[in-house]
């Protein structure tokens, strides 16, 4: 395939003054039997940036993110975290992460407060540090309203709020999130956008992954696009959508070409 | 449909035709007429019970009233119409066939009470069909809650103990007077009450001339009949009924100090909470309680307490069967253990949950029947068994967990029903007889010192089985961390994927696992000449007790009882052997072959 947009997918200026990226992907490979999910991705989120990954089903976003953040072991790649390998010395990478994956359970017999409260302790946080940040994580995403509603019987929306807690609750430094506007109402998603934008503004850096293109275009700075398992263009919002919406760009990039292919990888998948 | 689920019915309605064919063949024997209605009336309320359990055991997704809801049907058609979808099946058919005894039955007894047992065959079947659709349609109301969730699980074990024992309740008939005597007036009186018998009344006042109650008996139960279609209409329209209240802990503070401080004890904590709110979880620890007390109970219908010692041990044994596969359980959320580095912490909190859960009632079912049997001998080789089987069972069940994780419904898709699980009977199989293995060095210690006659031998079995549960707990354990630090990607891969039974492939096609009915058929026919066909006869004939139930060695020349049983064990051991290459083959297949589970996308790429 030829990328409708030439310019490399990977700047090659991925050290800004000096510092190593929040996140780097070199070379990831992802296959599923006959299917190439993820093709040598590359991809480079500055510190400090609000990175959204765009890409239609089955580009192969999830799959990058999950192998980016240690949950899915890559057939050939490196991801660092701040420099650190996330293959190789996973606990120091996962410590300055904070991760929402899409679709998967959590402790679901348990209530957010307990869900927090545990994962809490599990990081290591004392205990009455915990209890103030719970309860502060709670009253923001207004979730201490369902303080006898367990995990499994929470809505989409709630399941989303509750998942970027877990991913916010140990102060990381970097953020990865799957989609984590889907299904959530505009009342939350105004207050996660607050909770990302500000996170962005103190030094943290966030790396997010939606098929809302209005949404990345209000909240991101950097962005990349994936099709097919490849990163068709990446770089500075505004360099990549250049003199028209990021929408129209995306289209152009993804969409006429990608729909004449033979056998569309997603639909097979 | 699985290809297990597909053996099961196959072996269902094998065992099925057997009943049948047993009920008519009781309504033809030669016994006094009131003896013979009595037990015909006993069958027939196991046929009814059988149909109260058969959808529950199976969990299998009978049509439903939810399927129609966008349908402008009125409910009581659609009860009526279900009813009927109901009556289509294999069991509707083989009930029918058992049921024609009550026919043969009325035969005995003239022309005249052979033809009205004709039509109120046909409503005792339309009775069983009714009353099981109603029972399944509140069950499913309550199987939500706690209580349900236990209630399944008695029903799960209770069918369990049946199966694996049942034939102790035949030798208990066999070797009572009740054949020639019949049953005590009290019993008659209250068996011939329960609606299942009210056809075996009919017919036996038909034989009598008592024609009031020959007609009342039939009406009764069609007064039965338009009732239950009416609650289940009503039933039909219901909404869903709350599940297990939270109390929540909104006003407690984290732990600061005390055992459950650390992050084993936060696991700990999230674990007992996951074993009382989970109805998965509460019936996986209701099973083993209930099979330990029904397997050492059921020898008291022939007097008999040898068992009764061993009820602790029997519950710390089948624990390790019913919670091997604990992180299947859990699923996809083995990613906040991934993420936040805590694969010890995670796999030493499970075994102490495990040791909290079932190691109270496993010492106090011991203590309690212990004393209740008199049979004091028993104590050194209960207290050196249970040590090392709980410990055993500790380290099992996480290593078992990870390395031969069985991956089933994800735990946020399978908000309530219990019955939605992976399934395990190989795995549950195999537990079994290596849950055993821990208890052997203690055991053997206790054996030499009965042997030699020296108490304070048997008693060293004692810290002999603590050690040996402590050192398994640990090792396994060790071995289960290990695993889920260096492959914890992979297992959370497969749980993310490897969702049997269809294969999303990248051609877009679906394939069913195979090797199902193989390895089903395996382990149940393995089971059955291992154990009842090999095992206990060989135990029976080398001990002298003539008790012949089903037990083929027992009905040969005696020459040829001890060769018969041996070959059941053997063969017994072949199957199993066969099960487990089939299920390796599997696996293997999965691993390398085109198809396999590796292969299939994240769900939401």
């Amino acid at each position: 395939m030829e990328p409708a947009n030439p310019r490399p997918a990977a700047p090659e200026s991925p050290e800004v003054a000096g510092r190593p990226p929040a996140l780097r992907l070199s070379g990831l490979l992802k296959v599923f039997g006959a299917h190439t999910a993820v093709d040598h991705v590359d991809l480079v989120v500055p510190q400090g940036s609000f990175f959204g990954l765009v890409g239609p089903n089955g580009a192969g976003k999830t799959t990058s993110l999950s192998m980016a953040v240690g949950l899915l072991r890559p057939d050939a790649g490196v991801a660092r975290v701040f420099g650190v390998d996330v293959w190789s010395d996973p606990a120091g990478a996962k410590a300055l992460l904070g991760v929402l994956p899409d679709g998967l359970s959590m402790p679901e017999r348990l209530t957010g407060r307990e869900l927090l409260t545990y994962l809490g302790q599990l990081r290591g946080i004392e205990a009455g540090v915990l209890a103030g940040r719970v309860q502060e994580l709670l009253d923001v995403l207004e979730l201490g309203a369902a303080e006898r509603t367990l995990v499994v019987d929470y809505s989409t929306g709630m399941r989303k709020k509750i998942g970027l807690a877990t991913a916010l609750l140990h102060g990381p430094r970097l953020l990865v999130l799957d989609e984590p506007f889907e299904a959530v109402d505009p009342v939350s998603a105004a207050a996660l956008k607050a909770i990302l934008t500000g996170f962005v503004a103190g030094g943290g850096s966030v790396v997010l992954s939606s098929h809302v293109m209005p949404l990345v275009e209000q909240l991101c700075d950097t962005v990349a696009v994936m099709a097919g398992g490849r990163v068709v263009a990446a770089g500075p919002l505004a360099e990549v959508r250049g003199d028209t919406t990021l929408e129209q760009t995306f289209v152009r990039l993804v969409g006429g070409d990608a729909h004449t292919r033979k056998g569309l990888s997603w639909l097979a998948s | 449909m699985t290809g297990g689920r597909a053996a099961w019915m196959l072996v269902g309605a094998v065992l099925g035709l057997l009943f049948a064919a047993a009920t008519i063949w009781l309504s033809l024997v030669e016994l006094p007429t009131d003896v013979l209605g009595d037990l015909l009336a006993g069958v027939f309320g196991m046929w009814t019970l059988g149909w109260l359990i058969g959808p529950l055991w199976s969990g299998a997704a009978v049509l439903r009233a939810d399927h129609f809801t966008l349908l402008p049907v009125p409910r009581r058609r659609l009860a009526v119409g279900l009813l009927g979808a109901a009556f289509v099946g294999i069991t509707t058919a083989v009930t029918a066939l058992g049921f024609v005894g009550l026919i043969t039955y009325g035969a005995r007894q003239g022309l005249v009470p052979a033809v009205l047992a004709a039509p109120v065959a046909a409503l005792q079947l339309v009775f069983v069909v009714l009353l099981s659709r109603v029972v399944h349609a509140l069950f499913g109301a309550v199987a939500a809650s706690r209580a349900g969730a236990a209630i399944t699980g008695v029903l799960f074990a209770a069918m369990l103990v049946l199966t694996q024992s049942g034939w102790m309740i035949v030798v208990a008939v066999m070797y009572s007077d009740v054949l020639t005597t019949g049953f005590s007036h009290a019993t008659t009186v209250t068996l011939r009450a329960v609606p299942s018998s009210w056809g075996v009344v009919a017919v036996d006042a038909a034989g009598r001339g008592d024609w009031p109650l020959a007609l009342a008996a039939p009406a009764g139960l069609a007064v039965l009949c338009v009732l239950l279609l009416l609650v289940w209409s009503v039933e039909l329209g219901s909404p869903r009924r709350a599940r297990v209240t939270i109390r929540g802990s909104a006003h407690r503070a984290p732990v600061r100090g005390g055992p459950f401080a650390g992050t084993t004890g936060a696991v700990v904590r999230k674990e007992l909470r996951t074993w009382w709110r989970d109805p998965l979880r509460t019936t996986t620890a209701v099973v083993p309680i209930v099979w330990a007390l029904g397997t050492v109970l059921l020898p008291l219908t022939f007097d008999a307490r040898v068992l009764l010692p061993w009820a602790g041990p029997a519950l710390a044994l089948f624990a390790i069967t019913s919670a091997g596969n604990l992180y299947s359980q859990d699923g996809t959320a083995l990613w906040q253990t991934l993420t936040t580095g805590t694969q010890r912490a995670d796999v030493r909190g499970r075994q102490w949950a495990y040791l909290i859960v079932f190691g109270p009632p496993a010492v106090a079912l011991s203590i309690a029947f212990g004393w209740w049997s008199g049979l004091t001998w028993t104590w050194p080789w209960v207290a050196a068994a249970v040590p090392a089987l709980l410990g055993g069972g500790a380290g099992l069940i996480v290593h078992a967990s990870v390395f031969g994780l069985v991956p089933g419904p994800d735990a946020h898709k399978r908000p309530s029903n219990p019955l939605e699980r992976a399934d395990t009977t190989g795995q549950s199989n195999v537990l079994f007889w290596v849950g055993l293995l821990p208890a052997a060095p203690a055991l053997a210690l206790v054996w030499l010192g009965a042997r030699v006659d020296q108490p304070w031998l048997s008693w060293a079995g004692v810290p002999v089985g603590v050690l040996t549960g402590v050192a398994v707990a640990w090792a396994l354990g060790a071995g289960a961390i290990r695993k889920l630090t260096e492959d914890g990607p992979d297992l959370l891969h497969t749980m993310r994927t490897g969702r049997p039974p269809v294969v999303r492939r990248v051609d877009g096609s679906g394939v069913a696992a195979r090797g199902g009915p193989v390895e089903g058929l395996s382990w149940g026919l393995g089971s059955v000449l291992l154990i009842p066909q090999g095992i206990i006869p060989l135990v029976f004939i080398l001990s002298d007790i003539h008790v012949r139930s089903w037990f083929l060695a027992m009905y040969v020349w005696p020459v040829l009882g001890v060769p018969i049983a041996v070959l059941g064990i053997l063969a017994g051991i072949a199957l199993y052997a066969r099960a487990v290459r089939t299920r390796v083959d599997r696996r293997a297949g999965r691993a390398g072959g085109p198809a396999s589970a590796g292969d299939r996308e994240l769900e939401s790429v």
